[in-house]
């Protein structure tokens, strides 16, 4: 028996990392998993790894800021598998290093529309199916950085800090349906994205210096570990919270 | 049975204060069934023998000590009576907690104020004290406190409860951070209101409770005593191996409005 027995999920960016580790993971409690991602071929590795070890998932592609697409995905799931209970919101990038006033207008534009306004959309056409559930459990990532910021990057630190103000708007919006909502705050992920812009692991743990208690980097395991408590029955009780993730980062 | 009744704390050694109460003695049970062994404290006997009963006759492993968090040497004899008992400590869950009468700070003597911060930041302080040591030899642990959401937001005329509440949550962070190398985590939990028997001494009914705290309990309805414990389970099981130094709402919505 599973801890998520019973439920259906629906998660974006499950063709990256922390997604993909939430996706199996999901699947692996007896959920059945929607994997939604902008990468059709990643997404489709993610599902087909659930299926691969006895698990239920579709794959399908979708540009979370697009709201028709956002829409055909719902109804793909709902048709699919009968209903939504779950949410993981994880789809969101970052811009390229820039200090606000050097900015382009276009590039926070991109940023805000993917991180804030794509998981607005997500969220808006969900809810009616928990509702019809009877209650459900959204679970937004937002990050550090929507707290404490980091240098260099305005947009990808504003959306996440609305991020966790639209986590309890609606947490306060749906109670009386039974529908919860909480926003993650990770730390430093260990990740193949990192590797894109750092020369190595090492390299990251260095530049986060004293901030990082622990001396590592966090895993997607561990990000994924704190969904499926959020998703689970076991935090009835947990609404418009911030989970930070990290290890102290922002307790320092 | 699912897995709530499962593994997720085999070969933890945990010690529980207020074990006698609700809330932790929820969490004492709900630790047991999960495979630890469990030191039951508080300060009254009787209660606390009920929870080590309970978690005995459930098949589960417990030791009831009673014990005045605020005494160091009391707080000390009941650790080493945990260690010699089940060779360890690597759990703790910090509930012991003293709710002063309502009144603003006018109202409220010194000895009042002193009593509250003492029971409710220096006994958790000596009990992390005294539990540090045995979690370094044991090569890690996990520390839970609990504070409040009047940690977070202030309750009418209750200054000395809610400095005291957010005390703990800056004494939690500060374990968090000079014990990370340790592999010690420490978090708190900040729960809502929670339907627990002493609430009905101040309450007329749990009704007038859900009442009196609208619009902040956008659910309509209290905690469980319960769902504290299954988020301290959370905390002290490794799913949450990279958690530390941060607050957890259990409040129904409480602090998001």
């Amino acid at each position: 028996m599973g801890l998520l027995d019973g439920k259906v999920a629906m998660v974006t960016a499950a063709g990256g990392n922390i997604a993909g580790a939430t996706a199996r993971l999901f699947a692996a409690e007896g959920a059945r998993v929607a994997c939604l991602d902008i990468a059709g071929e990643d997404v489709a590795k993610t599902a087909a790894d659930i299926e691969e070890v006895g698990g239920k998932a579709i794959a399908i592609p979708c540009d979370v800021s697009d709201e028709d697409a956002v829409k055909d995905a719902i109804a793909e799931t709902v048709s699919t598998f009968g209903t939504i209970t779950t949410l993981f919101n994880a789809a969101a990038f970052s811009e390229a290093r820039h200090r606000l006033a050097d900015m382009p207008v276009e590039m926070w534009r991109a940023v805000i529309d993917v991180n804030l306004t794509g998981m607005f959309i997500v969220c808006k056409y969900t809810i009616p199916e928990m509702q019809k559930a009877g209650g459900g459990s959204i679970i937004n990532v937002s990050s550090i950085y929507g707290k404490v910021a980091a240098r260099e990057r305005p947009a990808y630190c504003s959306s996440k800090g609305g991020v966790r103000m639209m986590t309890k708007s609606i947490a306060v919006d749906y109670a009386e349906d039974n529908i919860r909502c909480n926003a993650i705050l990770p730390g430093p992920i260990e990740g193949p994205r990192m590797l894109a812009r750092n020369p190595s692991i090492a390299a990251v743990v260095e530049r986060h210096g004293t901030r990082l208690h622990m001396k590592r980097l966090g895993r997607s395991s561990e990000i994924a570990q704190t969904a499926l408590f959020l998703a689970s029955d076991e935090s009835s009780f947990t609404s418009g919270a911030d989970m930070a993730v990290d290890a102290g980062y922002t307790a320092f | 049975m699912n897995r709530l009744a499962g593994n997720r704390l085999g070969g933890k050694i945990a010690f529980v204060t207020a074990a006698g109460g609700a809330i932790a003695g929820a969490t004492a049970r709900l630790f047991a069934a999960e495979g630890a062994a469990v030191a039951c404290v508080d300060i009254s006997a009787e209660t606390v023998k009920q929870t080590a009963a309970d978690i005995t006759a459930a098949g589960g492993q417990a030791l009831p000590l009673v014990c005045d968090v605020t005494d160091e040497d009391a707080v000390r004899d009941a650790v080493a009576q945990t260690v010699a008992e089940f060779g360890g400590l690597t759990t703790v869950f910090n509930a012991a907690a003293y709710r002063d009468p309502q009144a603003a700070a006018l109202d409220i003597d010194v000895a009042t104020w002193r009593k509250t911060l003492d029971v409710n930041v220096t006994g958790m302080f000596i009990v992390i004290q005294q539990a540090l040591p045995h979690m370094q030899k044991a090569g890690g642990g996990s520390i839970v406190n609990i504070s409040s959401i009047y940690g977070a937001r202030v309750a009418k005329k209750r200054p000395a409860y809610s400095a005291s509440k957010a005390a703990v949550r800056l004494l939690t962070q500060s374990i968090a951070i000079d014990y990370a190398e340790d592999n010690i985590r420490c978090n708190a939990i900040l729960p809502g209101p929670i339907e627990t028997p002493r609430l009905l001494v101040t309450n007329k009914s749990m009704d007038a409770v859900v009442d009196r705290h609208r619009p902040h309990l956008p659910a309509g309805r209290l905690g469980q005593p319960e769902e504290i414990a299954r988020t301290a389970l959370f905390l002290a099981s490794d799913a949450s191996s990279f958690t530390s130094g941060a607050d957890h709402f259990v409040d129904g919505g409480y602090n998001a409005i």
